[in-house]
């Protein structure tokens, strides 16, 4: 019986498991997707639009009583401490909203409003790099002031300083990163996975599990297969989809997951797997055998960033704010709990203090050689977008 | 006069609230989807009206593979529901005797449990490493390869199990209703019990089978969830397709178009099978003909 519990609870701690919350868009997604889908529907014009919104530099100027943060679940301590450590100091409160479930149906709900120059109310929203540049693309962000971001230009990691989409950080200032490789369990497989094409080995048909994040799944294989994802062309990734495809339908792959892998893999339904890292930290302190590994071919590396929308009430506010991060000490409480990898120097020697396995966890804060061979995926033309997310909805059976 | 004013304009102001309802909950919106699936243009630059009706037989061409398995999934799903559902709303209608709410309470109290949370216990159970896969694998029902989730048989199971109720209920509602003088009149009639079954019971019962089947297909049809945690790409449905279409792509035309077949195909099926099974049978009007 308590095993049965036990299981149940496992069961609804994972589906509520960090990031990417309900990302398979079962029940609680159907109601976002219905405003999501009705907001997208209002707009006519879409982004052919006459009235473009303009950006334009934050000019400093006084802080408000309170600023607007629209970020991913189970992104920030649980006590929110930097958030009333940053009341203190500026004087702002701290509005901070849980809303960025999935990068798609985030832009379904505020497009609308961004189209009109009206941030709905935010000054700070936090999405994954490609969405990043989206933003960027269409104008729908302001453009930062360094001179106001001193912590950030002192302590922003150097593999981050010039990610494609945005290759100054004119826009974007990133809240946490982390990577896609191959997680697998050391009780199950003959011996320790290398590269991606050991997920591609008959000995383990039926037992692979890939991300349905395009970018993750589709960035890892091209990897594999010889092309470089921050260079490589359509074709190179049109290829790789048709590799993934091929081996779905073989049943080789059981299945495209969002994070609920971490059930499927703690279970045993699944042996080598495409996952996250920052839930390998955690898998790995629940069960030794389950293990994270960088493929030979580069792991990706991705970042979800923040940026403020045109419109937003208090622009110099969330400048203060993002830099606010960007304090080792403030910077350090967040790590603590997310256990993605940090994007601020001097956070490690902290976390060392306070616990070394943390401090030390390749994980959290890889060395520059990791950094340096992980690949961010390209930022891809919004014709190519359209075409390969068609293609790889297609092979996860959509 | 005044008074016979009011009267006439009474039952109008009383359909108010439900036509409302309807216009402002089921109309409009489907007006929208109307309109959203003749639009032109890509997820990027957003779309525009164009009457492009062409939307719909791409939909059709490109996705009829998920349709067709819609179907079959929920036929298949609504066939083994009627198989199972029966026999058990037979028994609690005749055989209950006091046990009967209770017998019934049991057939309702999973729903006191979220349908996500049903769906996803299936999920446990049926794990490669769980018992029920293993006893199947010693008692050599199930190679040693074997695997029950993430199979078809788990997906049509899931829907199975997951709207069977729906089938149970109204079978109950109608069986209940039978006259008991009828069946004993039937065997007065020297009616052997299976002819009884065949000429009374289940003509009587036709309207809770005609609305048991439609309330477990209907849905059946347009479920994703099952697909998506007890299946595999190889298992999915149109559900999941509107979905992936609407959230993932935001290719808002062709979900709204996939929305729009896949309603018309339920509207057909519901008339096909009214004709079948008979109007009367669908509305529950057998009484008001026999008395006629």
């Amino acid at each position: 019986m308590s095993d049965l519990e036990r299981q149940f609870e496992r069961i609804i701690r994972d589906e509520i498991s960090r990031r990417r919350l309900l990302r398979r868009g079962a029940a609680g997604a159907l109601s976002v997707s219905a405003l999501s889908y009705l907001a997208a529907c209002g707009s006519e014009t879409g982004g052919s639009g006459d009235s473009k919104p303009e950006s334009k530099v934050i000019e400093k100027g006084e802080i408000g009583d309170s600023i607007y943060v629209a970020n991913w679940p189970l992104y920030i301590e649980e006590d929110r401490g930097t958030l009333k450590d940053f009341q203190k100091k500026y004087g702002a409160k701290v509005k901070y909203v849980e809303e960025v479930n999935d990068n798609t149906e985030f832009f379904g709900k505020v497009r609308q409003q961004y189209e009109r120059g009206d941030s709905g109310g935010r000054d700070i929203h936090v999405v994954t790099d490609w969405m990043a540049g989206k933003m960027i693309r269409l104008g729908y962000v302001e453009k930062l002031d360094h001179s106001a971001l001193p912590n950030v230009q002192a302590n922003l990691i150097e593999r981050l300083k010039s990610p494609p989409f945005d290759p100054k950080r004119d826009y974007s200032v990133p809240w946490q990163s982390g990577f896609a490789g191959i997680i697998y369990r050391k009780d199950k497989v003959k011996r320790e996975p290398k590269s991606i094409d050991d997920l591609f080995d008959p000995a383990y048909k039926g037992k692979v599990t890939m991300l349905t994040e395009m970018r993750d799944t589709v960035g890892l294989v091209a990897a594999s297969m010889g092309s470089d994802p921050e260079t490589a062309s359509t074709d190179d990734f049109m290829k790789a989809i048709d590799k993934i495809g091929e081996a779905s339908d073989s049943g080789q792959i059981r299945g495209f997951t969002g994070n609920e892998y971490t059930k499927d893999i703690t279970k045993g339904d699944s042996w080598v797997i495409i996952g996250w890292s920052g839930d390998a930290v955690q898998l790995e302190a629940d069960n030794p055998n389950i293990k994270f590994v960088a493929p030979e071919t580069g792991v990706h590396l991705w970042t979800d960033n923040m940026e403020v929308p045109v419109g937003a009430p208090e622009p110099y506010a969330a400048e203060k704010f993002m830099d606010f991060v960007y304090e080792p000490e403030v910077q350090a409480d967040i790590a603590e709990y997310v256990n993605y990898i940090c994007p601020v120097k001097g956070v490690k020697e902290i976390l060392t203090k306070r616990d070394p396995a943390l401090g030390e966890n390749q994980l959290i804060f890889p060395d520059d050689r990791t950094l340096s061979d992980a690949f961010i995926f390209r930022q891809l033309k919004p014709e190519e977008d359209t075409q390969l997310t068609e293609a790889f909805q297609g092979v996860i059976g959509a | 006069m005044r008074a016979g004013l009011k009267k006439a304009g009474l039952p109008y102001l009383l359909l108010f609230p439900g036509l409302g309802w309807l216009l402002l909950f089921f109309a409009l919106p489907l007006g929208f989807m109307l309109f959203e699936s003749l639009k032109a243009g890509t997820p990027d630059s957003g779309f525009l009206f164009d009457w492009s009706v062409s939307n719909y037989s791409d939909a059709v061409s490109q996705f009829d593979e998920q349709f067709m398995r819609s179907f079959e999934f929920a036929g298949l799903a609504t066939l083994i529901s009627f198989v199972i559902g029966y026999p058990l709303a037979y028994v609690i209608a005749f055989r209950g005797g006091r046990w009967r709410n209770a017998l019934l309470l049991a057939v309702i109290v999973p729903f006191f449990v979220t349908y996500l949370i049903r769906t996803l216990s299936w999920e446990t159970i049926l794990s490669d490493d769980g018992a029920v896969v293993s006893t199947l694998q010693t008692v050599g029902i199930l190679g040693e390869e074997g695997r029950l989730l993430d199979t078809t048989a788990s997906v049509v199971l899931g829907i199975t199990y997951n709207f069977l109720p729906f089938m149970i209920l109204p079978l109950y509602a109608s069986l209940e209703r039978i006259d008991p003088r009828l069946l004993e009149a039937g065997y007065d009639l020297y009616g052997r019990r299976r002819d009884v079954f065949m000429r009374v019971t289940l003509p009587l019962s036709m309207p809770g089978v005609v609305a048991g089947t439609l309330l477990t297909f209907i849905p059946a049809a347009g479920d994703f969830i099952n697909a998506e945690l007890l299946g595999t790409p190889r298992q999915s449905m149109i559900g999941n397709v509107i979905q992936s279409r609407y959230l993932e792509v935001g290719d808002y035309p062709t979900a709204a178009a996939l929305s729009f077949i896949l309603m018309g195909t339920m509207l057909a099926v519901v008339l096909v099978w009214a004709r079948v099974a008979g109007t009367e049978a669908l509305l529950g009007t057998e009484g008001e003909e026999r008395r006629a």
